[in-house]
Formats: structure tokens, C-alpha cells, sequence
């Protein structure tokens, strides 16, 4: 996913309508100055839910980047509400989840909302391209099961990126480097080849 | 047994982003990075007011278990989070972090250690010190973090 930022790879945002749900004044002032850097120039503000549930109402999304806005949690209800209850083809919007500390409490909730990824604050505009570039993809098709609305996360297995061992390899070495170590803990190399 | 439904929605924001014009990525980085840069001082005084809120609420700190006291500071801990990397200072970033680690630690297990919490606020306020050597930052991430894993369950 990572991108070069020396690129000079195009891409438009001028045109896309993106929703942005965070309740702090600074927060939402950070996200707005990253995306319209970005080029994004439609852009709904919304600080409670209630805001954004009425713009996601009235208005054709293209991305929401929500917060969720600890401690309440409220930008994940926000998501499960868009999912279930917001017509097409809102329902389908691509949502980025932004978190500053998500509490033990509301791991599930947060996994389970429905949005197509986590950013962890702080965020880095690059970062936040990466993401947003990545949600674009087309393709990725949506699930409806018993508890779940949202996009398939389960991701295409490419292999191994370039360079990087398998983890079965990293676990085997590991254990080799565990045995070695085992075989003499305190003796010096040198002594034991003399022996 | 549940029934499961696939859709494969047609994303706009997919075509969007491929029409003539726009940016190129290294412009797009550079102007989101440049507007980030006009927030440093907004950043550094919602940093201080929210310091200033969390040495109040850390002096009401009850000496036994305070839930309600705990939850203050989280919820103006978890606030702040995001601004130090804004204005160059990412250390305070990761002590917030670390602090809302801390006090959700505390408040699932039910422990209570009104000093692990007082060390983080004390740190947040000298991490605020953009002189600080960042040697003397990283030392200091270290020790907070080991406090708060020390609650982890």
C-alpha cells in the first residue's frame, strides 16, 4: 500500500463529494486542511451524527472519513447506520474510520461497524492518500450475513511482498536461533571448538 | 443458518479520481503538508488548554479507585491525540496514547495507580518542551509506556 511521495502519478479528487464526521474543532480543522490539500473541494462538515446522518440523507457521498470518536463511539454508529439504513448509493460509500485511542470496550464495535478501514491519529496526509486511493479500487464487493453490512474484508493473498521472508521462514529461524542458544548458554564459541 | 448476500457495488470515487486534471501525488503531499503547517500554533494551544484540563482533573483525582475521575481524563486525553504531530511535537502524540492505554487499562481491570497516571500527565507537560532533546523524549515514551503495559490485561 505505500506510496511514493515523489510521485508524479495523477489523480482527481475535484470532483468527489466527501463527508467529514469528527466532534472536536481541531480535529475536524486537521482532516479539512489534509483534504482539501488534497484536492477534494466538496466537502460536508459534520460534528454530531445527527448532521451527518441528515447530509448522508440528502446528499450523494463518493468518501465519508469519520471519526469515532472516543469515548463515545459514536462515528461507529454513524457507519452501521449508514450500512443498514441509508439508500443507495450511500449505503456503499467508501468510509475511512479515523481513531485517535480505540478503548478495549470498543474493539468489536469498532471492527464490526462497517467501515473499509482504521486510520490511527495522528495522521499523515500521505497516509491518508494511501487510503483513500485504496478504498477507490473498484471491485471489492459488499456483504450482508446475520450481524455484518459492509465491505468483504477479507483480502486477495498476493504472497509475500518482494524482499520480506514468509513467516514461516522467520518462525524457523527463530527457533534454530533458540536451539543454538540453548546448546551452550554460557560457553563462549571459541572454548567449545577447543573441547 | 445465516444467509449471506454479496453485492458488487459500482464506486464512483473509483472513476472520479481517474479523470483529467487533479494533482500529481508529490503536489497533493506537499500542499496537504503546507495547510497542515498553518494549524502549528492552533495545535500547540489546544495542546496547552488540554494539559492545563488534565492537571485539574489529575489534582481531583480521588487517591482511591475513580472511575468518573478516570474518564474525565480519558476523554481529554483522547482529544489531543493527533495535534502534536501538527505541531512538531509527536512525542506528546505518543504520551496521550499512552495515557488513554493506561486509563482504559485501569478502568477495564479495575486497578488503580493514581501515580502511573500523575508520571504521564508530567510528562505530557515537559514533552510540550520543543527544546527537549529527543534522546531525553525517547527515554521518557519508553519509561510510559512500560507503566501503562504493566496494566494491560
Amino acid at each position: 500500500m505505500s506510496l511514493d511521495a515523489a510521485s508524479r502519478a495523477r489523480f482527481n479528487l475535484e470532483r468527489a463529494a466527501v463527508m467529514l464526521l469528527d466532534d472536536t474543532p481541531l480535529g475536524m480543522s486537521i482532516l479539512v486542511q489534509i483534504v482539501t490539500g488534497l484536492g477534494a473541494k466538496t466537502l460536508y462538515r459534520c460534528a454530531t451524527v445527527e448532521q451527518a446522518e441528515q447530509v448522508a440523507s440528502n446528499y450523494e457521498l463518493d468518501l465519508a472519513i469519520v471519526d469515532g470518536m472516543a469515548p463515545s463511539g459514536r462515528g461507529y454508529d454513524f457507519v452501521r447506520w449508514l450500512r443498514t439504513e441509508a439508500k443507495e448509493p450511500n449505503c456503499y460509500t467508501p468510509v475511512l474510520i479515523t481513531t485517535a485511542h480505540t478503548p478495549a470496550s470498543d474493539v468489536a464495535r469498532a471492527r464490526d461497524c462497517g467501515g473499509h478501514i482504521i486510520i490511527k491519529k495522528p495522521i499523515a496526509p500521505k497516509v491518508m492518500l494511501e487510503r483513500i486511493l485504496w478504498v477507490a479500487k473498484e471491485g471489492r464487493p459488499f456483504l450482508f450475513s446475520g450481524g455484518y453490512v459492509g465491505p468483504d474484508r477479507r483480502f486477495r493473498n498476493d504472497g509475500p511482498p518482494g524482499g520480506v521472508g514468509r513467516r514461516r521462514e522467520d518462525l524457523a529461524a527463530a527457533a534454530a536461533a533458540e536451539a543454538a542458544a540453548q546448546t551452550s548458554p554460557e560457553t563462549p564459541p571459541e572454548i567449545r571448538q577447543a573441547s | 443458518m445465516t444467509s449471506v448476500r454479496f453485492v458488487f457495488p459500482k464506486v464512483r470515487l473509483a472513476e472520479l479520481i481517474k479523470t483529467p486534471g487533479g494533482l500529481t501525488v508529490a503536489e497533493a503531499l506537499e500542499r496537504a503538508q503546507d495547510n497542515l503547517d498553518t494549524l502549528k500554533p492552533t495545535c500547540v494551544a489546544e495542546l496547552t488548554a488540554l494539559l492545563e484540563f488534565a492537571e485539574a482533573a489529575l489534582d481531583r483525582l480521588d487517591p482511591a479507585f475513580d472511575d468518573a475521575g478516570l474518564a474525565d481524563l480519558y476523554a481529554i486525553a483522547v482529544r489531543g491525540i493527533g495535534a502534536g504531530a501538527v505541531c512538531g511535537l509527536p512525542a506528546a502524540d505518543e504520551a496521550l496514547g499512552s495515557l488513554c492505554d493506561l486509563v482504559d487499562h485501569l478502568r477495564t481491570g479495575g486497578a488503580y495507580d493514581r501515580a502511573a497516571v500523575g508520571v504521564h500527565v508530567q510528562s505530557w507537560r515537559l514533552l510540550m518542551n520543543p527544546d527537549l532533546p529527543s534522546e531525553a523524549a525517547r527515554l521518557m515514551l519508553d519509561g510510559l509506556r512500560k507503566v501503562s503495559a504493566r496494566y494491560a490485561a
